[in-house]
């Protein structure tokens, strides 16, 4: 599978990166390392094989109902963050 | 030209459970501060893991079986990737492949079946709150379990997806899996609606109204989508097909700018949730935990409640679980004495938060039927059993400390008619009803019961009096 411009330019899009040209050209062969790499798989014959969707072999792993107190309090995550106002996380206006 | 119109829904429904989906953070935000049920989950900080809740599965199972549902024993979680301030993780924790709930369907009071394609378990996004430069995030919301309900597209009037909403309103309501708070946002609609000329084999251009919050605005929204498209096509126009967003105050939807090639979510499996496996007794257990359905109800009082008011009352279960518990004689005048009080008094949620016991409800009732209490008098009591500072004391002494308990002992009532009779005041009365005038009667009746303190049943001392005048 070859990766063109346009996929680049898509995926940055879905992203919502800004590529500049040198950018977009080094990511671009970068992901066409990495997809020629996972290809070797093809060579192989999976047309019987299941899907794997997690190796541990694991099922019905889930917890109970009950509130517990959190490691983070509001204010350190808040202070993850760029800019706040009011308690919130202030971001540029969307839509 | 005649157009049919071809409608589907999706219904997104909080589910009421104390956490949040994937982490043991309290789930309940209203009337919270902004960004204070978050974890480091919600956040998404480097390193977190999401930790299913059970509860939602379980709720999930109730959910689907209450529309009829088939429930999977495979089931699991897919990321959907988006970038929007809403989502810290860059994607949604849903099940786009195998979804918890199968096929299904939902009958509406009409008898029209809606059946359902599938509903799957996703945590919700954050909120997001636009001003004139700058957009503030609460994260509160972030991982609400939801389940998204898809119907099929079998939906063909803007009357139908009312009801098919409002439905699906009871249904989460009965199965106790939402809170049910449309106001608040508890249950969403987004709604895809074309239309085609009649008879034809393919369905139109469809247009998705998204975000509605009530079973009004669906309706009007389709009406209003309807009209939209049956005057682009008469015009020779195209429906473009888009997502448009509803304005209630204008009553009209306006297309949203979107970018249509974008949907492009790279779908892949949640590598850090393991998948569920349901064995068939997990279901069954859980299945039979499913409550009374509005269908059962319809079933037990369609020949006793008139079916106008039926349907009212069923917008309140805890309500239609009372009528249940009382004798099945009392239903029809407590279910007439919960309507007139919902549709007259205009105070419906505050009266159902605790509502009289089934004992006291018998009680009234058998007085009333008894004829010691009038109607009006029974429907005064009615009111005071909600009445905190009245309730415990019981039916029958309500109405005895009230003084509204009627005189029916025919030997004592006599004595009443026999000493109102022989006041000279009622002499002419006396006469005059002799003489054929049926109307001074109501005269007489009153003096028995100013004589009686109001406690004499009327239509006794009427007898009475009849007998002693002829």
């Amino acid at each position: 599978m070859e990766i063109k411009r346009e996929d680049i330019l898509h995926l940055a899009d879905l992203s919502e990166f800004a590529l500049d040209e040198k950018e977009t050209e080094s990511l671009g062969g970068d992901l066409q390392e990495i997809i020629g790499y996972i290809s070797q798989l093809d060579e192989l014959d999976t047309s019987d094989i299941q899907p794997t969707y997690q190796v541990f072999e694991m099922e019905n792993i889930w917890r109970d109902d009950e509130i517990l107190p959190q490691d983070a309090t509001r204010e350190q995550l808040l202070a993850l963050t760029k800019n706040e106002k009011d308690n919130q996380i202030k971001v540029p206006k969307v839509l | 030209m005649k157009y049919l119109p071809t409608i589907g829904i999706e219904c997104h429904v909080q589910l009421c459970t104390k956490t949040k989906l994937f982490s043991e953070v309290d789930n309940d935000a209203k009337d919270k501060e902004p960004n204070s049920c978050v974890s480091p989950v919600c956040y998404a900080l480097p390193g977190m893991l999401p930790r299913l809740n059970g509860e939602a599965i379980k709720m999930a199972i109730l959910a689907g079986r209450a529309m009829n549902c088939e429930i999977n024993a495979h089931s699991r979680f897919d990321r959907k990737h988006y970038f929007y301030p809403d989502s810290p993780k860059g994607y949604q924790i849903t099940q786009f492949y195998e979804p918890i709930i199968g096929e299904g369907f939902v009958e509406l009071p009409s008898g029209t079946k809606v059946r359902i394609e599938h509903a799957h378990l996703e945590g919700d996004a954050g909120k997001l709150t636009h001003f004139d430069t700058y957009s503030l995030v609460d994260l509160n919301r972030v991982d609400t379990p939801l389940i998204e309900i898809v119907s099929m597209p079998d939906i063909h009037s803007a009357k139908d997806a009312h009801d098919y909403c409002k439905e699906l309103w009871r249904l989460m309501c009965y199965a106790g899996v939402t809170n049910g708070d449309l106001y608040n946002g508890n249950m969403r609609f987004d709604v895809n609606i074309s239309i085609a000329a009649e008879g034809a084999k393919e369905l139109g251009t469809r247009a998705e109204v998204k975000n509605l919050n009530s079973f009004r605005s669906v309706e009007r929204a389709v009406e209003y989508e309807i009209k939209r498209q049956s005057k682009l096509l008469d015009a020779g126009k195209k429906v473009v097909q888009e997502t448009r967003g509803w304005n209630d105050a204008k009553g009209e939807t306006t297309g949203q700018r979107s970018k249509e090639e974008a949907k492009d979510y790279r779908y892949m499996p949640e590598p850090d949730l393991p998948p569920i496996n349901l064995s068939a007794e997990f279901i069954d257990e859980e299945s039979a935990k499913l409550p009374l359905m509005p269908k059962d109800y319809r079933e037990a009082f369609g020949g006793v409640i008139a079916e106008d008011i039926l349907e009212i009352l069923l917008d309140y279960p805890s309500l239609m679980q009372k009528l249940k518990e009382i004798d099945n004689k009392y239903v029809k005048s407590v279910s007439n004495l919960f309507a007139s009080v919902l549709l007259a008094e205009e105070k419906s949620a505050e009266y159902l938060n605790d509502l009289p016991s089934a004992a006291d409800l018998n009680e009234l009732s058998s007085m009333n039927e008894k004829k010691e209490l009038s109607s009006t008098a029974t429907k005064e009591v009615f009111l005071r059993l909600f009445d905190p500072q009245m309730k415990g004391r019981g039916a029958k002494n309500i109405a005895k400390e009230l003084g509204l308990i009627q005189e029916n002992d025919l030997g004592a009532l006599e004595k009443i008619v026999d000493t109102v009779l022989a006041k000279p005041e009622t002499a002419k009365a006396q006469e005059d009803f002799k003489a054929g005038q049926e109307k001074v009667l109501g005269f007489l009746v009153g003096q028995v019961m100013k004589e009686s303190h109001g406690k004499a049943n009327p239509s006794v001392v009427q007898d009475i009096l009849r007998k002693k005048l002829s």
